[in-house]
C-alpha cells in the first residue's frame, strides 16, 4: 500500500514544479464558465427555470461541473497508450506492483495537485465574477465529496480502458480524442442530462458517462435531494464495480498477447 | 510564382505520407466530425427548451455554426501552429528553418500543415444548406464570391491571432497554455455577440476579433441588416491582423535566442 | 584574396531569468523576474579566406555555437559586424543561406518520414536549382558519398552514418561557396569519418569551398585544417596555424620508462639535475614518464642517464598529442585568467 501512496505524492510533487503552467489554467476555465454563463443567461431570457433548474442553479452546475472535471480529468489513457508503443510496458510487468493501479494512482496525485491548487481558488474566484449559489447544507457537501471520488474512479476506469486498448489497435489516437469528445457531451458537462430529449435520457440511463459530471454537479447545485442522491450514488457505485471487469479482462488478454508476441 | 510550386511540392509529399497511413487519417476526420456533431448536439438541445436566442432563431445559429466550421477548417490546416514554442523554440528546430532561403513563417505553415483538417469546410456548406433551406435565404450571383472573402477574412483572422502568439515564444520560451485557452474564447464567436455583456464584446470585435469568424460575416448572408456594417468589415480585420501579426512575427525573429542558452 | 568572413567585435549578450524558489516566490515571478545578462560571444574579431578549412574549436560553452548561429544568420549580433560572402547574415537572410551550407550534425535537415530522394527534390525546389546544374553537380556528391543506393530509403531507416552522408549531401545541394560544419562526425565509425574527410578534401580542392568545421574531435582538424580558431568562455584565445599551436605549445616530448623494479620519485629526481626535464607517474606500475624539451642532446642524455642507473623493461617516446596540447591551453588559459 505504501508504495501506491508514495505515487501519489511524487505525482503531487512533479505537478507542484509546473504550478505556473495552472494560473493560465484557471484562466481558462473561468472563460469556459464565463461563455457558458452568458449562454445560458440568453437561453433563459426570460423564464424562471427550465427542467426544474432556476438560471442561478444552472450557472452554479456550469461552475462546479467544470471545476470538477480539473480533479477527475487526467491524461493517463494517452500516457498509457505512450508507454505501450514504445515498449515500456513490458518492463512495468516484471515490476512488483499493479502497473494500472500504479498509473491509476498517478492520476489520483494529479487530481489532488489540482483540487487544491486549481479547482478550489479557481472556484473563489468564478464566484466573485458570476452569481453562484453554494449550499448551506453539510449533508450536500459530504455527499458532493462522495460524488466526485465516485466520479473521479469511474472516469478513470474508462480512461484505464481505452488506454489498455492500444495493445489491440495499431494506432488509438482517434480512439482517445473520439473517447474525450463523447464524455464532454455524455457526462452532463456541457449540459445537463436532464435536457436531453426523453428517449436519450433512456439510453444514457444505461451508460456509464453521467456518473463523471452530471451526478456531483447535481448534488451540489441541489438539484437533486432526497431519495434522488442516494439512487445517483447507487449509480456511480454500480458502475464503478462494473467496469472492473472489462478492463481486467482486456488486460489479462494484453498480458497473455505480450508474453507470446514478446512484446 | 516560386512559393506556388514549393507550395504544391509540400502538399504532394504530404499526401504521399499520410496516405501511407490512411487508417489514421481516417481516423483524425471522424474524430473531427465527431466534434463537429457535438457543437451541434448542444445547439439543438438547447433550443428544444427555448424559441430565440437573444432574437436569434435556432436556424439562424445552426448557419452561423456552419459559416464558422468553414474558416475554422482552413485556419485548421495550415496555420494551427499551437505546439511552436515547443516543437521550434525548445527543441531548436527554428535553427534549421533558419538556414533555408524562403519565408520563416511559410517553412512552418507547410511543415505543420494538416490537410485532413479541410474536411471541415465540406461539413460546414452542409450545415449551412440544411439551415439555409429552412430559413429560406435567397442568394444572388455574387454571394459566393462575398463567401470568399468572408471566409478568407475570418481564417486570417484566426490565424493572425494563433501567429501572433506563436511570436511572443520568440521573447519568452516558457511554457504556458495560452495556445488552448485561444480555443476556448475563439468559442464565443459561434454564438451572437449580442448575448454577451459590453466588455467581452467589445473584446470580442477589436482585440480579439473571433466575431469576424463567425457571427458577423453570417450576418451579411441571414440579410441581418443591422449588423452589415462589420459584416463588410471581415475581410479589413483579416487583413489587418494577419498583417500586424507578420509584422510582429519578423520583429520575433531577430529576438530568437536559439535552442539551450 | 577574397574574404569570405569578416567579423569585427562580434558580441551577443544572453538576458537569462532566474527563478525564485517556493510558491510565494512562483507568485511573484508572475510580475517582476529576475534577470542578468550573460556574454556568451565577447567582441571577437577574425577573418577568413577563400578556400580556408578553418577548425573552429572550444569546449561547451565556450561561444562556438553561438558565434557559428550570428555567422549564418539564424541569431541576430549584440553589437559588432559580421559580413560573409560581401552580406549582412540577418540582414539579408534569405537571399544569404543560399549562399552557405550548413551541417548540424545533432540536427537532421532531412524529412524524416520520406525518401532522401524526394528530401533533395524539396530542397532543390527551396533553393531554386537548376535541372542541369542540379544533375552534374549532385551526380558527382551522390558518386563521391557513395550514397546512389540509399536514395529511395526514408530517412528514419538509415544508419547514423548513412544519414550523416546524405545530410552532407544536401547541404552542398545548392553549390555553396561556404560550409558550416557543425560536429559532422559526432557518433561515427572510422571508416565514415575517413570518407567524409576525404570528400569535404575533394569538394574544397575542386570548388575552393571554404569550411568552417567546429569538432570536438580533434582528429578531424588535423586531419582537415591548417588552421584553427579557439575560443574560451567568448573570447578568441588563439588563431593561427596548426602547426604553429603544435611547435609553440607542444615542443616537448614524453619519454615512458617501464621499469623492472619498485622505484620512488626521490631515487629518479638526481636523474634530471640540470636538464629541462621533470618526471610524473604514469598510469601503471612501475611506469615514470620524463617529460623533455624537444632537443636531441637533452633526450639522449635523459635516457643515457636513466638506462645506466636502472633497470628497463620498455621504453617509448611520444609526441604530445593535439588533444594534450589543447587541454594544457585551457587549464593553461583557467590558471592564468
Amino acid at each position: 500500500m505504501g508504495k501506491y501512496i508514495e505515487m501519489i505524492r511524487v505525482r503531487f510533487l512533479m505537478m507542484l514544479a509546473y504550478r505556473t503552467n495552472y494560473y493560465s489554467g484557471i484562466l481558462i476555465y473561468s472563460i469556459n464558465i464565463g461563455a457558458y454563463y452568458f449562454l445560458w443567461n440568453a437561453i433563459y431570457g426570460g423564464k424562471g427555470e427550465i427542467e426544474g433548474l432556476s438560471v442561478i442553479q444552472m450557472t452554479t452546475y456550469v461552475a462546479v461541473a467544470w471545476m470538477a472535471r480539473a480533479f477527475y480529468f487526467n491524461n493517463i489513457d494517452r500516457e498509457i497508450a505512450q508507454e505501450i508503443k514504445e515498449g515500456k510496458v513490458a518492463v512495468e510487468f516484471i515490476r512488483p506492483y499493479h502497473y494500472l493501479l500504479m498509473k491509476t494512482m498517478q492520476g489520483l496525485g494529479e487530481g489532488i495537485f489540482r483540487l487544491s491548487f486549481f479547482s478550489i481558488p479557481g472556484m473563489i474566484i468564478v464566484s466573485l465574477i458570476f452569481p453562484i449559489e453554494f449550499s448551506a447544507a453539510f449533508s450536500t457537501w459530504m455527499f458532493f465529496v462522495i460524488a466526485i471520488i465516485l466520479s473521479f474512479i469511474v472516469n478513470t476506469q474508462i480512461n484505464l480502458l481505452t488506454g489498455v486498448m492500444t495493445f489491440f489497435f495499431f494506432n488509438n489516437d482517434g480512439l482517445i480524442r473520439a473517447k474525450r469528445v463523447v464524455i464532454d457531451l455524455f457526462s452532463g458537462l456541457l449540459l445537463p442530462i436532464s435536457f436531453y430529449p426523453g428517449w436519450a435520457q433512456n439510453v444514457m440511463d444505461f451508460l456509464p458517462f453521467q456518473a463523471i459530471s452530471y451526478i456531483p454537479s447535481m448534488i451540489f447545485t441541489e438539484g437533486f435531494t432526497g431519495s434522488a442522491v442516494w439512487e445517483a450514488i447507487l449509480f456511480q457505485l454500480v458502475w464503478a464495480v462494473i467496469l472492473i471487469l472489462p478492463i481486467q479482462a482486456l488486460w489479462v488478454i494484453a498480458k497473455k498477447r505480450l508474453i507470446v508476441q514478446g512484446g | 510564382m516560386k512559393h506556388g510550386s514549393i507550395f504544391f511540392l509540400y502538399v504532394s509529399q504530404y499526401m504521399k505520407t499520410r496516405l501511407t497511413y490512411r487508417v489514421d487519417m481516417l481516423m483524425e476526420i471522424m474524430s473531427d466530425l465527431l466534434f463537429q456533431a457535438v457543437n451541434l448536439i448542444f445547439i439543438l438541445v438547447v433550443f428544444g427548451h427555448t424559441n430565440m436566442l437573444s432574437g436569434w432563431s435556432k436556424d439562424e445559429i445552426i448557419f452561423i455554426y456552419g459559416f464558422f466550421l468553414v474558416p475554422f477548417a482552413i485556419f485548421g490546416a495550415f496555420f494551427n501552429i499551437w505546439d511552436f514554442n515547443e516543437r521550434y523554440i525548445v527543441k531548436g528546430e527554428m535553427d534549421r528553418i533558419l538556414t533555408r532561403p524562403v519565408h520563416s513563417l511559410f517553412q512552418i505553415i507547410l511543415e505543420r500543415m494538416e490537410l485532413e483538417s479541410l474536411f471541415g469546410v465540406l461539413t460546414g456548406i452542409a450545415v449551412m444548406i440544411y439551415a439555409g433551406s429552412h430559413l429560406d435565404l435567397s442568394l444572388s450571383w455574387y454571394d459566393p464570391i462575398v463567401f470568399l472573402f468572408m471566409v478568407l477574412g475570418g481564417a486570417f483572422v484566426y490565424a493572425g491571432i494563433f501567429i501572433l502568439l506563436a511570436s511572443i515564444s520568440f521573447w519568452s520560451d516558457s511554457r504556458t497554455s495560452i495556445m488552448p485557452m485561444m480555443y476556448n474564447i475563439g468559442n464565443y464567436g459561434r454564438y451572437p455577440v449580442d448575448i454577451y455583456n459590453k466588455v467581452i464584446r467589445f473584446v470580442l470585435t477589436w482585440i480579439l476579433p473571433f466575431a469576424f469568424v463567425g457571427v458577423y460575416p453570417s450576418a451579411y448572408f441571414l440579410g441581418r441588416e443591422e449588423w452589415y456594417g462589420y459584416a463588410f468589415l471581415t475581410p479589413v480585420m483579416g487583413a489587418v491582423f494577419f498583417g500586424f501579426a507578420i509584422f510582429m512575427w519578423n520583429i520575433g525573429v531577430t529576438k530568437y535566442r536559439g535552442a539551450g542558452n | 584574396m577574397e574574404k569570405v568572413i569578416d567579423v569585427q567585435s562580434l558580441r551577443k549578450d544572453f538576458k537569462s531569468h532566474s527563478s525564485r524558489s517556493g510558491l510565494k516566490g512562483a507568485f511573484r515571478d508572475l510580475f517582476t523576474r529576475n534577470y542578468k545578462v550573460i556574454s556568451a560571444v565577447k567582441d571577437i574579431s577574425f577573418t577568413v579566406n577563400e578556400g580556408e578549412m578553418v577548425g573552429y574549436i572550444g569546449e561547451n560553452g565556450a561561444g562556438k555555437s553561438t558565434s557559428i548561429k550570428m555567422l549564418t544568420g539564424i541569431l541576430t549580433p549584440t553589437s559588432g559586424i559580421v559580413r560573409v560572402n560581401g552580406m549582412d547574415p540577418h540582414k539579408e537572410r534569405e537571399k544569404f543561406v543560399r549562399s552557405i551550407g550548413v551541417v548540424f550534425g545533432q540536427r537532421s535537415q532531412l524529412w524524416w518520414d520520406i525518401a532522401v530522394q524526394e528530401s533533395f527534390r524539396l530542397l532543390k525546389k527551396v533553393y531554386n536549382v537548376p535541372d542541369d546544374v542540379y544533375n552534374e553537380h549532385m551526380n558527382h556528391v551522390i558518386e563521391s558519398l557513395d550514397i546512389g543506393p540509399l536514395l529511395d530509403k526514408p530517412v528514419r531507416k538509415l544508419s547514423l552514418g548513412q544519414r550523416m552522408r546524405c545530410e552532407l549531401a544536401a547541404a552542398l545541394l545548392h553549390n555553396p561557396k561556404l560550409l558550416f560544419l557543425d560536429e559532422p562526425t559526432i557518433g561515427l565509425d572510422v571508416l565514415v569519418k575517413l570518407k567524409i574527410r576525404n570528400f569535404l578534401k575533394e569538394i574544397n580542392e575542386k570548388y575552393k569551398t571554404t569550411i568552417l568545421l567546429t569538432t570536438h574531435d580533434l582528429t578531424d582538424i588535423e586531419a582537415l585544417c591548417d588552421r584553427v580558431v579557439m575560443l574560451d568562455e567568448g573570447q578568441i584565445i588563439y588563431d593561427g596555424e596548426l602547426a604553429k599551436l603544435r611547435s609553440n605549445w607542444g615542443e616537448g616530448k614524453q619519454i615512458e620508462f617501464q621499469f623492472g623494479e619498485q622505484v620512488s620519485g626521490e631515487q629518479l629526481q638526481p636523474l634530471l639535475k640540470e636538464l629541462e626535464a621533470e618526471w610524473t607517474k604514469g598510469d601503471r606500475e612501475n611506469v615514470w614518464i620524463a617529460n623533455v624539451v624537444n632537443e636531441e642532446h637533452v633526450i639522449s642524455e635523459v635516457i643515457g642517464r636513466v638506462v645506466a642507473a636502472n633497470r628497463i623493461t620498455d621504453i617509448k617516446i611520444h609526441e604530445i598529442s593535439t588533444e594534450e596540447i589543447i587541454r594544457n591551453i585551457y587549464e593553461e588559459g583557467m590558471r592564468n585568467g
